[in-house]
């Protein structure tokens, strides 16, 4: 009988709480589909890095087991409280609290299996949709297969299982503490207004958005400075988060009391007192659900910022289809070559050398002799002191470069290579030309210089300021060159000085570098069979640099690459962060598929966390208004007999649902979009990539707003047939 | 004035064709201009669907109701929530105060409706709030209020539009007697000092002796009309009991 009554009862409850069934079932299906990309086996053979993507699922995966048990718990209790009447006629006819408790935990685990369910089987097709996209992003073709990975169903149990547990491990005693009477009173209790303190509570609100607005410039202004100031606008916003909603309602009260113009008007002032009474009353719910709405924001924003990379800028740093980098400048390239001839078409290879203006006793014992050294490293001193990138990390106190830090950093091939890079106008134009730009060509008292188009509006001033010597004098500048040029290290970092063949005796060759141009995509795995030339104890690995300021920390800090061989002896990668890649035997078909796939182990995760976060916030705010729609009916009915015709009541509903929808979006729009905004400007700032300040914001806003528009929509719907029911 | 509210051969059926009941059957009477009128009846012989109807809220399956030259059997639902506004005020058992806005409050949102001006609204509003007896309690919300003091917030906003007719649906039912009696001597006032037409359905023969006039309703048909004239309350509440016990309706809390 017990069982009976509780299939009912689901059904009802089903019904009743429809969004949050579908919710509960969207999130089972992101669940399956984020866990599948774990557990795919092809990628992880495919490529070392797979261990990210399981670690950043993972943890995405953690904070969602969080919040979809916080969402559970909430619903529980708000069911509960919804139909303590009901409970309170079970134990009337003498059922016990534990059979009431068993019965209503009893309800929750069916729907939560219902659930689970369907949501099983659209987290199958979901699936296909996300592995699609993965594999598209990485190029590989992807057939349509159901993979039933046993962990991967295990592990969305799991994750399911213990929301739930998390949820429920405090209804039980909540059962224990019920007394009939509350139970049968809890219903027609309405809430209680209590308004104390107003005026004074009321100051929150200027508060708090003279916070907002502090914060926004502080983070506008410079960011962070200090860990004390980075956590007092931490502790800070979280605070306001919370206070603004008391203050906003306070305000609303005082402006009603105040009998402001406003409440004169049509059924504002029934609009304004339902609003400021509902915040009143959920002020904290409220504020949880702004951190959520920001925190999707934010997810959101970062996924498109590295997909937007992905998408414009990945293509570029990899010009050539095979480059190799030796430290050794007699080197060859005969052993490469030969693997590179045995597994694929070669078109076109060119050999050559990269230059330093030093004479060779220089280069072979730097430091020994500093007249020598003189203007040798100009440029590299000159972008080390000027580019905002590295603000005044090479200035001393009085402006003056601080020549013996960038000796020391060079030595250790962070940025830039210890001399200035040059490269001889006939390579220069034979590289060229293997990748189809026209050739240039220079007088022999000229040179230019080849730099990132990242760089170019910066380095304007530069070309006044450093002296190229020739053999028969100083050298003219004759323009800047920006188009990919494989420029993280190969050839030069960042730049790379170009002067007529027979103009500059002095230089001598730096390192080695080959260029192959092949018929076709090169094999995959071509790069690891170059890395194996090497021993393995010398690999250096190379790492993904994260520049100091950067703001999320979801980005991979001190990732090996995957055993890919990292650049040795005379080399530099450029100014890049946020995303750097070079490596000594640079594959483009190999790479860029592996880069796509190591961004995507940070995209997909935060879209996972946006849309769940964003899903959940919406549910709470839809069956809140959904279950007062139902509740306070007669509110409605009292309008009509007022004499407010359908479509004003209409009109009413709308206006209300669209405050209190519209309320804790927009601070969170104000909170997540001025980080974002400021993220995206160290991100574009930083990758170099074209794209406006607003423009991943903009984008995850319409994102947004597409979700939320489709829960309103249902909300708004809903909400008109239970009150319209009614009249 | 002859004619203020005439209700012609109003007949409301409820159900479907194989199950009809007829709730009201070719119910006429008129209603002048200052009278207070009480509709009794026991439960289910149609007084509270004779209400709605003339309240607008339900329509009439045949016949018509006149408010002087217009009959609201003909109008649109847009129409029907203009003439609400225009000319009827409710106040019923439950209340049916916005339990989110002050006791001051409901009353200024039923004169905001109408898009009446601040200083105008607030006006009427006081003095509405002087001739009930509420103002000290107009800041307070419903729930910190007793019964009484929400019907009386009840009837202001009823009577603060100055309606043509204020339909008043068992408006003692959840009081204390005490309470009750205050409210029905309001109601005479309103009526006798304000010139307000008041139509009251009660199935309580203490309320309904404060009314000038009452038709008993059995089964859907004025089954008998009694006129107060001069007659002292307490010989009035003896006739209507006399009635009552006829036709076997409710005397039990009759005292």
């Amino acid at each position: 009988m017990l069982g009976k009554l509780a299939f009912r009862n689901v059904k009802r409850s089903a019904r009743d709480y429809l969004v949050y069934f579908l919710t509960m079932t969207f999130v089972t299906a992101l669940m399956f589909a984020f866990n599948s990309l774990i557990f795919t086996e092809d990628i992880e053979e495919m490529f070392g890095v797979a261990g990210m993507m399981m670690a950043l699922v993972g943890l995405a995966t953690f904070f969602i087991v969080l919040i979809v048990a916080w969402l559970i718990n909430y619903m529980v209790r708000f069911m509960l409280e919804k139909r303590s009447q009901e409970f309170g006629i079970y134990l009337l006819i003498g059922m016990k609290k534990k059979e009431v408790a068993r019965l209503y935990i009893r309800e929750n685990a069916l729907l939560g299996v219902a659930a689970f369910l369907i949501g099983m089987a659209l987290g199958v097709l979901l699936q296909q949709v996300i592995m699609a996209i993965l594999y598209s992003m990485i190029q590989i073709k992807y057939d349509i297969h159901m993979e039933f990975n046993g962990s991967c169903i295990l592990m969305t149990v799991g994750c399911y299982a213990g929301c739930y547990l998390l949820a429920l491990f405090r209804s039980g005693r909540r059962f224990r503490k019920m007394n009939i009477r509350d139970l049968m009173e809890a219903q027609k209790k309405n809430e209680e207004i209590k308004e104390s303190h107003e005026q004074l509570k009321k100051w929150l609100f200027p508060a708090s958005l003279l916070f907002l607005l502090l914060f926004a410039l502080f983070i506008f202004l410079g960011g962070t400075q200090g860990a004390g100031q980075v956590l007092f606008f931490l502790v800070g916003l979280v605070l306001v988060i919370y206070t603004f909603y008391i203050g906003l309602s306070s305000w609303l009260v005082c402006y009603i009391r105040r009998r402001g113009n406003g409440i004169y008007c049509g059924q504002n002032l029934f609009l304004l007192r339902q609003f400021s009474s509902k915040l009143k009353t959920m002020s904290f719910t409220m504020g949880t659900l702004t951190a959520l709405f920001t925190v999707a924001f934010l997810g959101c924003t970062v996924a498109l910022m590295f997909s937007d990379y992905q998408n414009k800028l990945l293509e570029t740093k990899f010009p050539f289809d095979v480059q190799i980098y030796s430290d050794d400048t007699e080197d060859d390239f005969r052993d490469e070559l030969e693997i590179i001839e045995d597994t694929a078409k070669v078109l076109e290879v060119f050999p050559y050398h990269i230059y330093a203006n030093v004479p060779k006793e220089v280069l072979e014992k730097p430091g020994k002799t500093k007249e020598a050294d003189q203007g040798a490293n100009q440029v590299n001193v000159w972008l080390s002191t000027h580019l905002k990138t590295f603000g005044d990390m090479y200035l001393n106190k009085d402006k003056s470069p601080n020549l013996k830090k960038i000796e020391k950093d060079s030595e250790e091939g962070s940025f830039y290579c210890r001399y200035d890079t040059y490269m001889k106008l006939s390579d220069y134009n034979r590289l060229r030309s293997m990748l189809g730009y026209t050739t240039v060509s220079l007088k022999e008292q000229e040179y230019l210089i080849h730099i990132k188009e990242r760089l170019r509006n910066e380095v304007e001033a530069m070309k006044e300021e450093i002296t190229v010597k020739g053999d028969g004098g100083e050298l003219h500048f004759a323009g800047y060159y920006t188009e990919p040029f494989s420029q993280d290290g190969h050839n030069g970092g960042d730049y790379v000085i170009v002067v007529p063949d027979s103009s500059v005796s002095s230089l001598t060759p730096y390192y080695a570098e080959l260029a192959v141009d092949l018929d076709g995509e090169a094999p995959v795995g071509l790069g690891k069979k170059l890395d194996a030339l090497t021993e393995p104890e010398e690999w250096e690995l190379e790492e993904l640099k994260e520049s100091e300021g950067d703001e999320d920390e979801e980005a991979e800090d001190d990732t090996d690459f995957a055993g890919h061989k990292g650049m040795e002896g005379n080399s530099c990668c450029g100014s890049d962060t946020i995303v750097v890649m070079s490596v000594t035997n640079m594959v483009r078909d190999n790479l860029i598929p592996e880069m796509k796939y190591l961004l995507s182990t940070l995209i997909f995760p935060c879209f996972y966390i946006g849309l769940v976060f964003l899903c959940v916030a919406l549910t709470v705010l839809s069956v809140h208004q959904l279950s007062d729609s139902a509740k306070y009916k007669f509110r409605y009915s009292v309008l009509k007999k007022m004499g407010l015709n359908r479509r004003e009541i209409s009109m009413v509903i709308l206006k209300q649902l669209v405050c209190y929808y519209l309320c804790p979006v927009l601070l969170a729009c104000v909170i997540g979009g001025s980080v974002s905004v400021f993220m995206s400007g160290k991100f574009i700032f930083y990758t170099g990539i074209h794209s406006a300040v607003m423009y991943y914001f903009g984008l995850s806003f319409l994102l947004f707003f597409g979700i939320y528009g489709l829960y309103f929509i249902t909300t708004y719907v809903s909400f008109r047939r239970n009150v319209e029911a009614e009249l | 004035m002859k004619d203020y509210i005439r209700v012609c051969d109003v007949e409301k059926y409820y159900g479907n064709a194989s199950n009809v009941t007829k709730a009201i059957d070719r119910v006429s009477f008129t209603v002048d201009e200052g009278e207070f009128v009480g509709v009794m009846g026991a439960s289910g012989s149609g007084k509270t669907t004779l209400l709605n109807m003339m309240s607008t809220i339900d329509r009439v399956t045949a016949g018509h109701i006149w408010y002087g030259d217009t009959d609201i059997a003909e109008l649109s639902e847009n129409d029907l929530a203009q003439f609400r506004k225009d000319n009827l005020g409710f106040v019923f058992q439950d209340y049916n105060l916005l339990d989110t806005l002050t006791i001051e409050e409901n009353i200024i949102l039923a004169m905001t409706l109408r898009k009446e001006g601040k200083k105008e609204i607030q006006k009427k509003c006081d003095e509405m709030l002087r001739l009930l007896g509420i103002t000290d309690i107009r800041t307070q919300f419903p729930y910190q209020v007793s019964g009484g003091q929400k019907q009386r917030c009840a009837c202001a906003r009823a009577l603060v539009n100055r309606p043509r007719l204020i339909l008043a649906d068992e408006p003692t039912g959840a009081l204390d007697s005490r309470s009750a009696q205050t409210l029905l001597e309001t109601f005479t006032d309103m009526n006798q000092k304000l010139k307000a037409t008041i139509l009251m359905v009660t199935h309580d023969a203490f309320s309904a002796s404060y009314c000038s006039r009452i038709l008993f309703l059995k089964d859907g048909r004025i089954f008998h009309e009694l006129l107060r004239g001069s007659k002292a309350r307490r010989d009035f509440l003896n006739e209507i009991l006399d009635v009552l016990a006829l036709t076997g309706g409710e005397i039990s809390d009759a005292r």
